[in-house]
């Protein structure tokens, strides 16, 4: 009797023991399964950020008369200024001086082709996607189109399906070098190819164009290093004398060092925004978050000797001069330009002392289940995917966020359709030209505060421009109040923005 | 349950062995790829084979280790349920180890010391059914 008893409860106390272990994480694990399909309207946790605003997420939904993002869209008449196709593909990508990997082309080519419009130029593009399996979008970064040119699947459009078609139609307000990607299972299709650069530059009464103007876009296939498609040195011509604009875009996802070797150089221009009277450099590197663009302003050697624009470091990098002519090696400066106290100040076009909402984006990781898998995850605020913030605004708001990272990696943060302004990094204020940004490189331990003008209303993804961090959650919206988006991720289009 | 219980003990401690096999491999790779010009920046988990091995393999021991937990509940071996919750407590500290380790790097010379550990005492688990049957087999008619 008693040896059945015992055994008995044995048994009792393994199979309480075996609930007490397994309930508790079944229950988390199902408590993370994502649906295959959503709204991100219906996703996460509504914050007002201290503004008025409904607090019911489902309400917003159904609110009456919402404004669909399919309404924001560009001009939809007038003849355009540039107009082009760009036609998607997949399949076999050689690299000029490199080997041949497996990839995504637009119009053949990686990087796509280079998009150049001049400010206040009507810009058309029709997307055509020949045969990339998983469908695909356009999203512009860094350009503040209406919403519904934004091209995020499952948010401002459908991803377009192999055959299908999509046009983007938007006037390019803003000066400055920006490229485009696709939004479409953007960590794989990005990192495989699928993106180009887009240039509005000034209108020709206003400035003297450099004697070069060139784009710098830096992209590793697959480990391989390579700029404007090619793998090792690119040379460009230039003359002694000459002034040469370089526009170093990463489109990689991580942070990278640009520089000018055998001449001083100066920072023109940080996304897409000038900066206000930027003084000449030298032996120094400057930092391109990951989506980031830098501009960089030289005037040529009058030796006629030619100067080097590093990317990272190595021998993959941009020669400019007479052919052949002696070049600086290949070597990173120590010194690291500070946008926060470069340049001078000026006046910013909103006050950012009496903010109509102030919001956290705080960045952090920890065990948990990510949609039923388990491992290390990014936490928004300290909540894992999908219980990250939706940040509401009404348009006119000013609104300042404290991005905040403690996740032990650096995140490289973009909001869409909006730039913003740095006010301080861990506490100490901007003392440089205003650094406009829409790509801010945020290192592990950093706290920076920025400010922006809620002037483009629609449903925003901010998000990690580390697109895999990205794919693994790290990815929150902004959302203007009745606002509402008819898309959903997942759904028939399997829609995959990240 | 009890040959369940040691080839669980037994699977842990050869997944400590292709841990050890793949980070080696992983950081001997990026060395290599390096040296030959690439950017350390372009690596990532789907890059680098020994890593994504490494990852894999991060995920598969703690569950290794949660089944053996709950194995040992049932597997009436002495000493079974002892050393199979020492065994996971390891491995939950060496997941500690590892969070730690991406801020401060120099804790990541804790987690490669932890991992030895659960190698040593996941096999010494596994011998836990062995010796326990030289134990209880002459004692098993004194417990009625």
């Amino acid at each position: 009797m008693v040896n059945v008893r015992r055994g008995q409860l044995r048994l009792i106390l393994a199979t309480v023991a075996t609930a007490a272990i397994v309930v508790p994480l079944g229950w988390m694990w199902y408590a993370s399964l994502v649906p295959e399909t959503y709204s991100v309207m219906d996703m996460g946790i509504i914050d007002l950020g201290g503004g008025p605003g409904p607090s019911d997420h489902a309400g917003m939904d159904e609110t009456p008369g919402a404004l669909s993002v399919d309404t924001l869209t560009g001009p939809q008449t007038g003849t355009p200024d540039v107009a082009m196709t760009l036609t998607a593909e997949q399949g076999d990508l050689p690299l000029e001086g490199g080997p041949t990997v497996d990839g995504y082309t637009f119009n053949g080519s990686s990087p796509g082709p280079e998009i150049r419009a001049t400010q206040g130029d009507l810009v058309e593009v029709t997307l055509v996607n020949e045969s990339v399996s998983e469908g695909v979008t356009i999203h512009w970064h860094g350009v503040d189109v209406p919403n519904a040119e934004d091209g995020v699947a499952g948010v401002t459009q459908d991803a377009v399906p192999t055959g299908g078609e999509h046009v983007y139609r938007f006037v390019a307000d803003d000066t400055g070098t920006y490229w485009y990607h696709s939004h479409q299972v953007s960590h794989e299709q990005v990192r495989g190819g699928l993106f180009g650069t887009l240039v509005v530059e000034p209108r020709a009464a206003q400035v003297e164009p450099p004697a070069l103007d060139v784009v710098m876009a830096v992209h590793g296939y697959d480990g391989t290093d390579t700029i404007n498609g090619r793998v090792g040195e690119t040379w460009v011509d230039a003359e002694a004398g000459d002034t040469a604009r370089v526009r170093v875009v990463n489109t990689d996802s991580g942070p990278m060092l640009t520089w000018v070797a055998g001449a001083p150089y100066r920072v023109a221009a940080v996304d897409g925004r000038d900066v206000n009277k930027p003084t000449d450099v030298e032996d120094t590197a400057v930092l391109v978050t990951a989506g980031g663009r830098v501009d960089l302003e030289l005037t040529m050697p009058a030796d006629g000797s030619a100067v080097r624009v590093g990317a990272g470091g190595g021998e993959t990098s941009m020669l400019v001069g007479q052919d052949e002519a002696d070049a600086p090696g290949t070597d990173v400066p120590d010194d690291e330009l500070d946008l926060l106290s470069y340049g001078t100040p000026a006046p910013l076009p909103f006050d950012v002392t009496a903010p109509d909402r102030e919001f956290d984006y705080t960045i952090g990781r920890r065990p948990g289940f990510l949609d039923g898998r388990p491992g290390m995850w990014w936490t928004i605020n300290g909540k894992l995917f999908p219980d990250v913030p939706m940040y509401v605004v009404a348009e006119g708001d000013v609104v300042t966020m404290t991005l905040e990272n403690s996740s032990g990696q650096v995140h490289p943060m973009h909001l869409h359709g909006h730039h913003a302004v740095v006010l301080s990094r861990n506490g100490i204020e901007a003392t440089g030209s205003p650094w406009w940004v829409d790509s801010l490189d945020v290192g592990d331990g950093e706290t920076y505060e920025i400010a922006f003008l809620a002037d483009n209303p629609g449903v925003w993804m901010d998000h990690c421009h580390n697109l895999p961090h990205a794919a693994e959650g790290l990815v929150a919206h902004l959302m203007y109040d009745g606002v509402s988006t008819p898309y959903v991720v997942g759904g028939e289009d399997d829609n995959h923005p990240e | 349950m009890r040959s369940t219980y040691r080839v669980l003990a037994m699977l842990i401690a050869l997944g400590v062995v292709l841990q050890a096999a793949s980070i080696a491999f992983a950081w001997f790779d990026v060395l290599s790829a390096v040296d030959d010009g690439q950017a350390f920046a372009d690596f990532d988990d789907d890059s680098n084979v020994g890593h994504l091995l490494h990852s894999i393999g991060g995920t598969v021991i703690p569950l290794l280790g949660l089944v053996l937990l709950i194995v040992s509940f049932f597997a009436k071996i002495p000493g079974g349920v002892k050393w199979a919750a020492i065994v996971f407590g390891l491995i939950v500290l060496q997941f500690a180890f590892a969070i730690v380790a991406f801020g401060i790097p120099a804790v990541g010379a804790l987690h490669g010391i932890n991992a030895i550990a659960i190698g040593v005492l996941a096999d010494r688990a596994a011998r836990q059914v062995g010796a326990s049957d030289a134990v209880t087999t002459p004692r098993a008619p004194t417990a009625a």
